[in-house]
């Protein structure tokens, strides 16, 4: 018999009684301040809230130097324009995945370690979590997954009418069945593993900014 | 070395205790506020364990639906029957691929097979990338907490392994720059990496999917460059739907460490996207593994903690282990949760740890799946007493006392003369006497009359009273 068959019979040697899971009547609802609840769930993970108009999310963002003098930057595709624009000329040649692709490199695994450093990277998420200050996030590569967890700083735009309350408000608009990798984030790498104290930028972002953009 | 030898080693350095004992009571309580903000939080942990106890009552067919669905994602489904089979499909894995730099998430499972020495000893170079276990890995210790791999050492001591092992200037302590000199040095090894071992928190049956959840982001960063992925997962892991996770997910953050939710919450499906041609096709492995879950599964009375989620909550509420430290227990999982699931696997072995409690409940309390952690334990003191687990002193002592608490007016009359006599003894002799209960304290004055005595004086007194 084969490891698995074996297994399978030993767990049905002494069966556990059926449960019925208990599922509540109902689940909480939106808080009356939505976006205050989760600025402070943010802000507990370590991650800060910015409101923007959708065209002027550049703006609205703390950059970590001038926006001009930065070299590595990673922008998402989906994300929105803004105005000023980024000049593509202002954007290191190693910074956009277009341009990655454009140089025929493709994304590859070179080019993922080659990534490092990475100043900047900015995602599109789908939609936020007020009970928990998260977003979900689908990558749109290895390559861009790579670029959200090599970058020093982290920015998220996510629709602002796309908030839900909970979790389970959450997984009702999540078809698992058909992502192959999507993560919730909330607020940047973090670890308190040295005497319980807090240091951000564990491995990966040491801040976090999510903008909530209003259309 | 049994858990009380142990743990009188740890308690040597008073100051080390107190502040064990505080930090992790820090966790607990940030736990409670966080679960003060959950208006159903109680709601949820009967959902989370009927969910749980609805799985573990199905688990062949939740498996087999899991496998199916892997498969389709492009998934590879192995099953190992015990540490020896799970151990030997990770290293062929690797063997066949000519991978030999490894890095590795945080996995109690992994840590339970004893992975890193069996790959270490052929040759593999594995790297913990969670800090806390990357310290414990260079201090060649297993973790001392399933949440917080390190909470057992100062910022000092991680000073001084960073200064051997890392390059660190002398006397360095400050946690940010420890932890910028491991993110520096582990950066190379991410970089560096061939495979990526994770472990996994849920697995979703109907998907194939499944979800592990990091502060650090390194199970991401570790999956998300080298071309192999290999997921190892216990059995009691699954659960049947997507919607299933929810529960859960609002109740692990908050009931570990009293964060909303972790940082990074990821759903793998299947392995990562091709990115490039010439490099290594990307593939995904999951290691389905037994050990032990089986024979617990078949045990009535101790199959609900195959319902844990690891979220450590037991740990840091406990008395005996916020002051006897992680390490003193001798298993890889320490706390109360370790002591109900170590003594399944060898109940000679670990016959100690159901004692190692107050049985003042606290940890059924905070468990957010209900898991009932302190009947467990007695019910386990049983069942070691009625397989001679039990030194032969105890065994004689409970004997007697099993006597004599059958038997009201005896045990009366034996404990008025005993305080009689202990009232005219010496404090040191008495303290000699009932050790070691008093080995770092003195016994409370013994009283004139029992309670019994005192609660019939008093109610001789009502009855007399005015009017
Ligand atoms: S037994 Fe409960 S409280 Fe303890 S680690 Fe497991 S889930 Fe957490």
């Amino acid at each position: 018999m084969s490891a698995r068959d074996q297994i399978l019979a030993a767990l049905t040697r002494h069966p556990a009684p059926p449960v019925e899971p208990a599922r509540p009547e109902s689940r909480p609802e939106m808080p009356a301040n939505p976006w205050s609840v989760l600025e402070e769930r943010l802000a507990q993970n370590g991650g800060r809230l910015v409101h923007s108009h959708s065209g002027a999310w550049i703006d609205s963002v703390k950059w970590p130097c001038e926006f001009a003098e930065l070299t590595h930057v990673y922008v998402a595709k989906n994300v929105p324009e803004s105005s000023p624009t980024p000049p593509a000329s202002q954007l290191s040649p190693t910074a956009h995945l277009s341009t990655l692709t454009s140089r025929g490199v493709g994304a590859t695994a070179k080019a993922m370690r080659d990534l490092e450093p990475l100043e900047v990277t900015v995602l599109y998420a789908d939609f936020a979590v007020a009970e928990n200050g998260a977003v979900w996030h689908v990558p749109a590569s290895a390559l861009e997954r790579t670029a959200a967890l090599l970058a020093e700083h982290l920015i998220v735009l996510v629709p602002a009418s796309s908030l839900v309350a909970t979790l389970h408000h959450a997984y009702e608009r999540i078809a698992l069945a058909e992502t192959r990798f999507g993560w919730f984030l909330s607020g940047p790498s973090k670890t308190a593993d040295i005497e319980q104290s807090l240091v951000l930028g564990a491995h990966g972002p040491r801040t976090m900014q999510l903008v909530a953009l209003e259309s | 070395m049994g858990h009380v030898d142990r743990a009188r080693e740890f308690v040597r350095d008073e100051s080390r205790t107190k502040w064990h004992d505080e930090s992790l009571w820090f966790v607990r309580a940030k736990r409670d506020d966080a679960a003060d903000t959950v208006p159903d939080w109680e709601a949820l942990r009967d959902e989370a364990a009927t969910i749980k106890r609805d799985a573990l009552s199905r688990l062949p067919d939740l498996w087999r639906q899991f496998e199916t669905a892997a498969t389709e994602a492009g998934a590879v489904v192995h099953w190992a029957r015990d540490a020896e089979e799970h151990n030997q499909i990770v290293l062929d894995l690797l063997e066949e691929r000519g991978f030999r730099r490894v890095v590795k998430s945080k996995s109690m499972l992994t840590e339970e097979c004893g992975l890193n020495p069996f790959l270490e000893a052929r040759g593999i170079e594995i790297i913990d990338t969670d800090l806390g276990e990357r310290i414990v890995q260079l201090r060649n210790e297993p973790p001392s907490h399933i949440v917080m791999p390190a909470i057992h050492l100062k910022r000092s001591e991680v000073g001084k392994l960073f200064e051997k092992e890392m390059g660190a200037p002398v006397g360095l302590d400050d946690p940010d720059a420890l932890t910028a000199l491991a993110r520096k040095d582990l950066r190379k090894r991410f970089i560096a990496a061939e495979a990526g071992i994770t472990g996994v928190n849920f697995a979703v049956a109907e998907t194939g999917s499944f979800v592990v959840v990091t502060n650090e982001g390194n199970a991401d960063l570790g999956t998300a460059l080298p071309s192999l992925h290999i997921a190892c997962v216990g059995l009691e892991k699954i659960i049947p739907a997507p919607s299933d996770l929810a529960p859960f997910l609002r109740l692990l953050a908050r009931s570990a460490t009293g964060q909303p939710i972790s940082a990074y919450t990821s759903h793998f499906r299947g392995p990562r996207e091709a990115e490039d041609i010439g490099s290594p096709a990307p593939a995904m492995h999951i290691v389905i593994v037994d050990n032990g879950r089986s024979d617990l599964l078949a045990q009535p009375s101790f199959r609900d903690a195959l319902a844990c989620i690891r979220c450590g909550a037991c740990l840091n509420t406990c008395p005996v282990y916020r002051r006897s430290g992680g390490h003193s227990y001798g298993t890889t999982i320490p706390g109360p949760i370790g002591s109900v699931l170590e003594p399944s696997r060898d109940p000679k072995a670990h016959a100690e740890l159901p004692h190692a409690c107050t049985l003042c409940g606290s940890c059924t309390n905070v468990c957010p799946v209900r898991v009932p952690l302190h009947h467990q334990l007695l019910t386990w003191r049983a069942h070691l007493a009625e397989g001679g687990h039990h030194p032969t002193r105890r065994r004689v002592a409970f004997g007697l006392a099993g006597r004599l608490f059958a038997h009201p007016r005896a045990y009366e009359i034996l404990t008025k003369a005993g305080r009689r006599v202990a009232r005219r003894l010496p404090t040191a002799w008495l303290d000699r006497l009932t050790s070691p209960w008093t080995e770092a304290r003195t016994l409370p004055p013994i009283p004139a009359r029992s309670f019994r005595e005192q609660m019939r004086a008093r109610a001789r007194q009502a009855t007399k009273g005015p009017r």
